[in-house]
């Protein structure tokens, strides 16, 4: 039943989406492009955050290192096509990601975050010493590759063409992510982060489980900073800082960890504001600083959990999601 | 012919805390071998370290003639070894079908896998229901563990235990805290859910463990007094002294 419904509203969502540049400006389309982009970072944050418990303040490495590669690929392989610019970026990520994620699977909590904070803060080091590689400050400028179907070819400069290419690829990138919850992976990511020594008493490989989501996460990270260089055509050192972790952060947390859409309408809510915020004032950081503070301290379920106690006043709904984790929602 | 299990001289120190100081027995295939001892005599230490969540300090442990000891827990229970838990250990938020669904789906080999949904499996579905029948919680199938009462959460447990179809079992005071008259139905539901499989089992209510064992080890100071049939033991005088006496 919950299932039908929500691939209704997944398909919902597509046409909408499919809709939107005949509605939209470009500025705006611009701007969802984006959202989409930060979107499926958000959940994939999300799903280390929300799902298994883990914070990581180096989720950008991966979004950074997806980014990067993206850009230096298509600077240095000539003729390079869009789908493996793409590819380069994530298996790039997957190999950091299983790599880093070996070192770190023994640690939680805050040790686990402090090593993922080391790990970004050497990423970002790279990032901004090898200057001949990643251009350090002045960062590395791109022109989009056309994207090539075998039979035709379609020409990415155009911004409308783009958006569609990411509502589809990041788009579904992002419900495999909602349908990766339902999976036996999924689950046991969420039933460790209920009871883990009940699950090595049932034969689960908790370290195996933790490394493959990480990686995992890190790999889906890395499509939406490929997606990131793409879209801006351009990618400093500021995709791989520890701002844009804090950024993501931001997004899940303002949004809701509790549910697998708060972070989207967490993107959504923090793309607007930054747009917005940053043509009235230079000190919009300060604002987002401000908003995030009180939503910590006042509604630490974020927008969605909002969301669902309107839904539930209106409409008297016993909804027992409502105030619960991901784990009794999804599950 | 070599013994199914056997615990070789098994040592625990928890620096410098001797609480197992060579425990020695053997339990044959489809025995029900019972542990009891007074309060502290390591008989949870003991569990511990068949289960595999501790390392013994030295000893062995010959599982079908295999050296089990200091194997993780995850590997010793894809060998068949399965323990429940003296203080309940569930998924309290997850429902009882959840529940038994982590280990039917594990025992299946559904446990990372990206695409597969375990509740769409019907052998799997299928297999999670007759566990929960079997231990009797088929009318709070939907309900979250949490919600439960003591003596189903108790259940639950065994049933989580069951689920990833051991050869071996070992339970751990499964009626400790459960009034008299759950606790008969406990002794009823063990003893079919176990039939035909080997089970060890740790109890302090001495009529559970004359309802349920066979074979009677006590475990003292942390070695065994004496391991024999439930008649024996009752007569014995040395247990009579170390363990019933202050009963």
């Amino acid at each position: 039943m919950k299932q039908k419904n929500t691939s209704f509203i997944i398909i919902a969502l597509f046409l909408a989406g499919a809709f939107m540049p005949l509605i939209l400006k470009q500025y705006h389309l611009n701007m969802l492009t984006e959202i989409i982009i930060f979107a499926l970072f958000a959940v994939s944050y999300n799903l280390l955050l929300g799902y298994a418990g883990l914070l990581s303040f180096g989720h950008a490495m991966f979004f950074g290192l997806g980014a990067f590669m993206t850009a230096v690929a298509i600077i240095h392989i000539p003729g390079l096509a869009l789908w493996n610019a793409i590819l380069i970026g994530v298996v790039t990520t997957i190999i950091a990601g299983f790599v880093i994620g070996s070192l770190l699977l023994r640690h939680k909590g805050a040790y686990f975050a402090l090593l993922t904070l080391a790990f970004n803060a050497l990423f970002y080091a790279v990032a901004t010493k090898w200057h001949s590689v990643t251009g350090g400050d002045d960062g590395l400028s791109i022109t989009r590759p056309d994207l090539s179907l075998g039979f035709t070819s379609i020409s990415m400069a155009s911004l409308t063409h783009f958006y569609y290419l990411t509502l589809i690829i990041v788009g579904a990138a992002i419900v495999f992510c909602w349908y990766f919850t339902h999976t036996a992976m999924g689950k046991t990511v969420l039933l460790m982060r209920e009871n883990e020594e009940r699950m090595k008493f049932l034969g689960y490989n908790t370290n195996i489980s933790r490394l493959l989501l990480f990686t995992f996460t890190g790999a889906v990270a890395g499509l939406a900073g490929s997606f990131y260089t793409l879209h801006f055509q351009f990618v400093s050192i500021s995709a791989i800082s520890v701002d844009m972790t804090t950024a993501v952060l931001l997004m899940a947390f303002v949004g809701g960890t509790k549910t697998f859409w708060g972070p989207i309408l967490g993107a959504f809510v923090y793309i607007i504001l930054q747009n917005y915020l940053s043509n009235i004032t230079d000190r919009w950081p300060l604002f987002m600083g401000f908003i995030f503070v009180s939503m910590v301290l006042f509604i630490p379920g974020g927008l969605s959990e909002v969301i669902m106690n309107i839904r539930q006043r209106l409409f008297g709904k016993k909804d027992n999601n409502g105030g619960k984790s991901a784990a009794s929602e999804e599950v | 012919m070599s013994d199914y299990l056997h615990i070789q001289n098994i040592h625990k120190d928890f620096s410098g805390l001797k609480v197992l100081t060579g425990v020695e027995f053997k339990v044959k295939e489809k025995e029900r071998h019972a542990v009891i001892g007074p309060n502290g005599a390591g008989k949870t230490t003991l569990f511990n370290i068949i289960s595999g969540k501790f390392k013994p300090s030295s000893g062995a442990i010959l599982f079908k003639g295999q050296d089990i000891s200091g194997k993780p827990p995850h590997v010793l229970n894809r060998l068949g070894l399965s323990r429940s838990f003296q203080i309940t250990n569930v998924f309290q938020e997850l429902s009882v079908f959840n529940n038994i669904l982590a280990g039917v789906r594990s025992h299946y080999g559904l446990r990372y896998h990206f695409f597969k949904k375990p509740d769409r499996d019907r052998n799997i579905c299928e297999r999670v229901e007759a566990i929960i029948d079997e231990v009797g919680l088929m009318d709070v199938k939907d309900q979250p563990a949490n919600s439960l009462s003591y003596g189903k959460q108790r259940a639950l447990e065994i049933g989580i235990t069951l689920s990833t179809e051991p050869e071996l079992i070992l339970l751990d005071e499964p009626t400790a805290g459960m009034t008299r008259e759950e606790t008969n139905q406990a002794i009823k539901m063990i003893n079919q859910v176990t039939a035909g499989r080997t089970l060890i089992i740790i109890e302090h209510d001495m009529e559970v463990v004359f309802s349920l064992a066979n074979t009677i080890s006590v475990l003292h100071y942390g070695t065994i007094l004496v391991s024999d049939t439930p008649e024996k033991i009752r007569n014995d005088q040395r247990v009579k002294d170390a363990y019933m006496g202050e009963g």
